[in-house]
């Protein structure tokens, strides 16, 4: 077919691909007035926080194990990054725990 | 109201004069006849067992025949000497002397939660950032001391057009870094404690007995980064572009 009318027909497929915004034009359900979103939401955010900095922390200590296997004679030097690294994670998951304790008790 | 034994002594002395000094300033406490607050009353303790220390350590110094006293503050100040010289060069002697009373009383404040009848006082928002806003501003001294009006220099990055860009973003990262100290410790001594009383209303017996364990390797290992950090940003701040 022709240039033109390829760029119609795309043009309107692409319209019709944006039906799915009106649907959403209902108001929520009413929740249960003893629905406890704080609690909800700080469990999986401490989660969340926690597993990614477990992975952050499992690549640092992986890293400085296999520095020291290759040069043992470098143990200061990989220690002390090592454990600056991990206390950097460490306080990120820390923030998060401080953001939880300021919403429940608000 | 709950107080330790300690507060409550330091309250049952001074209770009148530190009213009368508060209301002189304009504060009001809310309890009138026990102004001074736990953390304030470990606090007081900490100053004054270091001070104890200090004079024993100064009183047993001896060239021929070393005490035990001297023999640890000697590792102590060994250990900060050859970590800072690493990390901030052949000026590091002039900031010891900080780096050292920050770490001693770091380190006193949060192992003092360990001791029955005592509470951390690094466990309360307000103590950590204490340290960390005089760390702030001492770093940020020995910047302004070491390079003069060069010291803008550290803001403005890389290349000049990106300077405004840069300035903002290192003023609020300098900023952050008061932030981040202060929670760091503050929210590893809380957790500490929370942890040990989780597990304590779960399993009374021998089992806290482990968390109070892993309180005092992170009170170890907080004091080491709280310095170490200083060490660092004073290294930074310090630095003079040859």
């Amino acid at each position: 077919m022709s240039k033109k009318l390829f760029v119609m027909l795309s043009m309107m497929a692409i319209l019709m691909l944006a039906t799915p915004v009106f649907a959403q034009g209902e108001p929520a359900a009413a929740a249960a007035a003893g629905v406890n979103w704080v609690a909800i939401t700080s469990g999986f955010a401490m989660a969340i926080a926690a597993g990614l900095a477990a992975l952050g922390q499992g690549k640092i200590a992986a890293a400085a194990c296999e520095g020291l296997a290759r040069n043992p004679a470098a143990r200061a030097g990989i220690q002390l990054a090592m454990i600056l690294g991990l206390a950097f994670v460490e306080s990120l998951v820390l923030f998060t725990l401080v953001v939880v304790f300021a919403k429940v008790v608000k | 109201m709950h107080q330790l034994p300690f507060t409550e002594l330091l309250n049952h002395l001074f209770a009148g004069p530190v009213t009368a000094l508060l209301t002189a300033l304009g504060l009001h406490p809310t309890h009138p006849t026990a102004p001074i607050p736990d953390h304030v009353a470990m606090q007081v303790l900490v100053f004054g067992l270091l001070i104890v220390f200090f004079v024993a350590v100064r009183a047993s110094l001896s060239v021929e025949n070393p005490g035990a006293l001297q023999h640890i503050m000697e590792g102590v100040y060994n250990m900060m000497d050859a970590q800072s010289e690493e990390i901030i060069g052949h000026d590091n002697k002039r900031y010891l002397s900080y780096l050292i009373t920050l770490g001693l009383f770091i380190l006193s404040c949060n192992l003092l939660g360990l001791v029955p009848f005592f509470e951390t006082p690094t466990g309360v928002p307000v103590v950590p950032l204490g340290c960390a806003v005089v760390t702030w501003f001492f770093y940020q001294f020995h910047g302004l001391r070491a390079n003069g009006f060069g010291y803008i220099k550290h803001f403005i990055g890389p290349v000049w057009w990106l300077a405004p860009l840069m300035f903002v973003i290192e003023v609020c990262s300098h900023l952050a870094r008061m932030m981040s100290l202060t929670i760091r410790l503050f929210a590893n001594m809380f957790a500490g404690d929370m942890v040990t009383l989780v597990f304590f209303s779960l399993v009374p017996i021998g089992l806290p007995v482990i968390f109070l364990g892993l309180h005092f390797g992170v009170s170890l290992i907080q004091t080491y980064i709280f310095v170490l950090l200083t060490m660092v940003y004073l290294g930074e701040a310090t630095a003079h572009e040859h």
